[in-house]
């Protein structure tokens, strides 16, 4: 079939239906009899007659009208059988996987008013048609993560229905892991059709590849270090770059600097454009109208407002974004944010030492204890079944382990004074000098007085804190684990870390402040004779704690599972969608309840024994989202898109926005009947025309 | 009042007839004395002129108060009043034996109307048929009580006698060579043409009608579908699908046809009517004859 036409027949229906026109013909003669009438005169019958078969030839076809009706429907019919139509792509190869973004982004509304996903559907919908008899497909939209929405399959009417079930969500986007989903099918289906052609096999190779039409509007991070193996791409980029948007990129609520039992809202307004906005945020504490801010947002930039919320009461907080500056703003969603007001109790931190006085004195100030709830405790408590279950069970917001270690992680915060936690991640080199080292470890993990040289002035634990003249015997050297950050560096290597694990963070300070030798305890550095040893350990405290019950509310992106820590050891939960949902959690064993509904933004209720006892947030907050411009990459452009997408070392070219093939053969369809229609009028009234 | 059983002319009808009486454009010189007048001078009280009297004139019209006045002799001069020679030509022929009513026996309701209209006026009617023998004639009537020997006689023809227009006319003609009113009835749907009947009818210098009388169906067919005609007079066929544009040719062909019998006629100083079987007796003798002059 060429371009013009496309097959849809087999060869033996093909037979079938040109048996239909010479049926037509044969009946039409076979009919043709006559039925005789006595008439007072023919005089005027013949002359009637002889002036019509002036015209003869036309005459015929006139007295065979309804036979050449009947063979106008069925050619009309014919016709639309072979599908004709124009423009649109052709599909090549037999296999094609269907990528279609569907996060935030693709909600924009720059593709001629519709959204770039329904863009994407429709120009899906349009190749899904063109499939000729034997062509395969699937498809898979993805977001964070990529879900197969329908397997390989030549059925394109289920296609079309899987098709109309895709989504938008509120998520980032990542296009590795549906590659990977796509790379993986389509080497399964190619392997399939190895085994399928076992009597051809000379028939396998090369042209067994998948086609993956990718629609996206590329706002991912580029895919690097990937093979796209027997996967064939095509990128067509959806949206324009002018696309105007303008978002909140982030939305907290924070105790005050000054006056640490009020909170504060935070609002960051990005502009995604060209030229400045000014946007009007309105913050609203359960449904009810608290403050509003205008905000001037320069053009590409960011800024923010402080709301201060004195003492308002627990609830869910929204900000919503109105005025001039959204005015062609294409992406709704990201105009509105949430976070949740908790009481929440002053958090509760486990000190395990030996004995450290100057740790101590530290941590009893008037300020720590207003924070939080502090215990001491001895490395004798880590061996204890009911600690390890009060840790597990996530009762404590921050453990420090001075000089010591857990066998086992808890389920809080940590910091680690002079050990490392007992994860792989820290123990490439550490080790506890405490224990005697081996020489060899001793040698790579250890260093005697270490010169510091610079450390992360930047970081909330080290704020306002001064390691100019602050000298250590020994010191361990830190590994950094991967998402860590080291915080102080010195000749040695790093001194002081901090890295994430899962929703908490563990910090680990090299040195000890004293150290347990044989003579009993030993001072191992001048710190704690500093004014910044108590202002350190007053910022571990509102770092870990202060922030942690802002934490309490953790501001989750949408799919993200959230990890709900209970007060009470209650065996069920019950977790309330921003939409009225209700959601019922059974506790599986100690560790927290997990909730997976966050599709929805917004914020979630959680209700315990019928009380609410605690909110999180669930916001999308993603720049990349919400830089809904066409992702600028390329040197040439092509209809305002991009030229092409790398996906590891190949270039993908963008396609552009194909046209639909326009096909007759609707019309074509309609036609044949209508003119079975007038046929059938024609017969029953006997007027030939 | 002769009371019969003809449904050829039922009571209402004659009652409607008696008052009308036949009417002829041109004089005649009738055969008998009767209620018309004529060209001729003679007996009757409808003054027409004086003349000289010459010797051999019948003393019994001079004028005698003007021969005491002026002493000279005057003849006065009446005209005569004639009785009028009235011929019906029925067509008979196989063609005419269709409709319903057929248009023949329509053709002889309307001779018997006409027949005794001339019948209560005292003038000659003659009835005869286009395809009657040469040597036999029509009987000629005259006086009311002829009425019933009227009915009779058009009770008595039948149709299925074939033989062409002209042929007929040309054989009236040749029996009947007197002046008078001729009303021809008949459909005219000869394959020969009428032309040359009507020409013969030109030669006769009659006041002569022309009712074509044509069936309903012929007016306005009723038929569908592929269809062979058959010819009831000469078997001949003619195939036909029937079709719209058909229909439409063919109404334009009856169209030009009484056309161009209504031209030809009125070309010759005759008088067309066109007649259906649908449209009653005594209004097509009320109106349209009327409208014509034939009677009044």
């Amino acid at each position: 079939m060429n371009d013009l036409f496309r097959n849809t027949l087999s060869p033996a229906q093909w037979a079938l239906l040109a048996a239909v026109p010479v049926a037509i013909l044969a009946l039409y003669f076979l009919k043709l009899k006559r039925q005789p009438v006595e008439v007072p005169s023919t005089y005027l019958w013949r002359k009637a007659i002889e002036d019509l078969h002036v015209n003869s030839f036309w005459q015929r076809l006139r007295k065979s009208l309804l036979l050449f009706l009947q063979l106008l429907a069925v050619a009309l019919a014919v016709l639309a059988l072979l599908r004709p139509g124009w423009e649109g792509t052709k599909l090549e190869g037999q296999r094609f996987l269907f990528l279609i973004d569907n996060s935030a982004s693709m909600s924009a509304r720059d593709v001629n008013g519709v959204t770039r996903l329904d863009a994407a559907k429709e120009q899906v919908a349009a190749l899904i048609e063109q499939m000729d008899s034997g062509m395969t497909a699937m498809i898979v939209s993805f977001a964070d993560d990529p879900r197969v929405v329908q397997e390989f399959t030549d059925d394109t009417r289920l296609l079309r229905e899987r098709l109309a079930t895709i989504g938008p969500t509120f998520r980032g986007t990542n296009l590795r892991e549906a590659l990977k989903l796509a790379a993986g099918m389509s080497s399964l289906g190619a392997v399939l059709a190895a085994d399928d052609e076992s009597e051809s096999p000379e028939k396998l190779p090369a042209d067994e590849t998948a086609t993956a039409y990718i629609y996206s509007d590329g706002r991912f991070p580029e895919v690097k270090n990937f093979r796209l193996g027997r996967l064939n791409p095509i990128y067509v980029p959806l949206g324009t770059k002018e696309a105007r948007n303008v978002a909140l990129t982030a939305f907290s609520t924070r105790r005050s600097e000054i006056r640490p039992e009020e909170r504060q809202a935070f609002v960051q307004v990005t502009n995604f454009t060209d030229e400045p906005a000014t946007v009007i945020a309105e913050i609203r504490l359960s449904g009810e109208f608290l403050d509003a801010k205008e905000i001037e947002v320069p053009a590409g930039d960011s800024a923010g407002a402080t709301f201060p919320l004195a003492d308002a009461p627990a609830g869910a907080l929204e900000v919503r974004l109105s005025g001039a500056g959204l005015e062609r703003d294409v992406l709704v969603s990201d105009n509105r944010g949430y976070a949740a007001l908790n009481d929440a109790p002053p958090g509760r931190v486990l000190v395990v030492t030996p004995g450290n006085v100057a740790l101590e004195t530290s941590l009893a100030t008037e300020r720590a204890k207003r924070l939080a709830t502090i215990e001491f405790a001895k490395p004798e408590l880590l061996t204890q079944k009911e600690h390890q279950q009060l840790a597990d069970s996530g009762a404590y917001s921050l453990i420090i382990y001075d000089q010591c270690a857990p066998e086992k992680m808890p389920r809080a915060n940590t910091l680690f004074v002079g050990t490392a936690p007992p994860i792989d991640s820290w123990k490439a080199t550490a080790s506890s000098p405490s224990e005697a080292p081996p020489a060899e470890a001793a040698a790579a993990g250890t260093v005697s007085l270490p010169q510091i040289i610079d450390w992360n002035r930047a970081h909330p634990l080290l704020a306002n804190v001064e390691f100019g003249n602050i000298g250590i015997l020994t010191s361990n050297i830190l590994p950094i684990p991967q998402g860590g950050a080291s915080l102080i560096d010195s000749t040695g290597g790093t001194l002081f870390a901090i890295a994430p694990r899962d929703s908490f963070e563990d910090a680990v300070l090299g040195f000890p402040i004293v150290s347990v030798g044989e003579g009993g305890q030993a001072i191992n550095t001048n710190w704690p004779r500093r004014h910044s040893f108590p202002t350190f350990w007053l910022n571990v405290l509102e770092y870990f704690v202060g922030q942690a019950d802002d934490l309490a509310s953790p501001n989750s992106t949408p799919g993200q599972p959230v990890e709900l820590r209970t007060t009470a050891s209650a065996s069920t939960l019950t977790v309330v969608a921003p939409n009225g949902e209700r959601v019922e959690l059974q506790r599986q064993s100690l560790e927290p309840f997990q909730f997976h509904q966050t599709e929805q933004p917004g914020v979630y209720e959680v209700v315990e024994q019928g009380q609410v006892t605690s909110r999180f947030a669930v916001n999308l907050f993603d720049r990349q989202e919400s830089d809904v411009g066409l992702r600028p990459s390329g040197d040439s452009d092509i209809e305002g898109g991009t030229k092409e997408l790398r996906i590891g070392e190949t270039a993908v070219p963008a396609e552009g926005l194909t046209p639909a093939r326009r096909e007759l053969w609707r019309p074509l369809l309609l036609a044949a009947l209508l003119v079975l229609m007038v046929e059938w009028y024609i017969y029953n009234r006997r007027v030939y025309v | 009042m002769p009371v019969t059983e003809s449904t050829l002319l039922p009571p209402e009808l004659m009652a409607q007839l008696q008052r009308l009486e036949l009417v002829t454009r041109k004089v005649f010189r009738g055969r008998m004395k009767g209620e018309r007048r004529s060209k001729r001078k003679g007996e009757s009280v409808e003054f027409a002129d004086f003349r000289n009297y010459v010797p051999g004139d019948d003393l019994r019209r001079l004028d005698w108060n003007l021969y005491a006045r002026l002493d000279r002799l005057i003849l006065k001069l009446f005209l005569e009043e004639q009785d009028l020679h009235f011929y019906t030509l029925i067509d008979t022929s196989m063609s005419m034996d269709f409709g319903e009513p057929t248009k023949l026996q329509y053709a002889k309701q309307l001779a018997a109307a006409l027949g005794f209209i001339g019948l209560t006026r005292s003038d000659r009617v003659c009835i005869e048929t286009i395809g009657q023998p040469a040597g036999q004639l029509g009987p000629v009537l005259r006086g009311r009580k002829s009425v019933w020997r009227m009915l009779e006689y058009l009770d008595a023809i039948e149709p299925g006698q074939n033989s062409s227009l002209a042929e007929g006319v040309r054989r009236f003609c040749l029996r009947r060579r007197g002046k008078g009113v001729l009303v021809l009835i008949g459909d005219l749907l000869d394959k020969n043409g009428y032309e040359e009947a009507l020409r013969y009818l030109v030669a006769q210098q009659m006041d002569v009608y022309v009712i074509q009388v044509l069936s309903q169906e012929e007016l306005h067919p009723d038929v569908k579908g592929d269809l062979r005609l058959v010819d009831c007079e000469d078997d001949d066929v003619a195939e036909i699908t029937v079709s719209a544009p058909l229909l439409k040719r063919y109404q334009q062909t009856l169209a030009a046809f009484t056309g161009g019998v209504q031209e030809f006629c009125s070309r010759r100083g005759m008088n067309y009517i066109l007649a259906h079987n649908g449209l009653p007796v005594q209004q097509l003798i009320a109106t349209y004859l009327r409208g014509r002059g034939l009677v009044r």
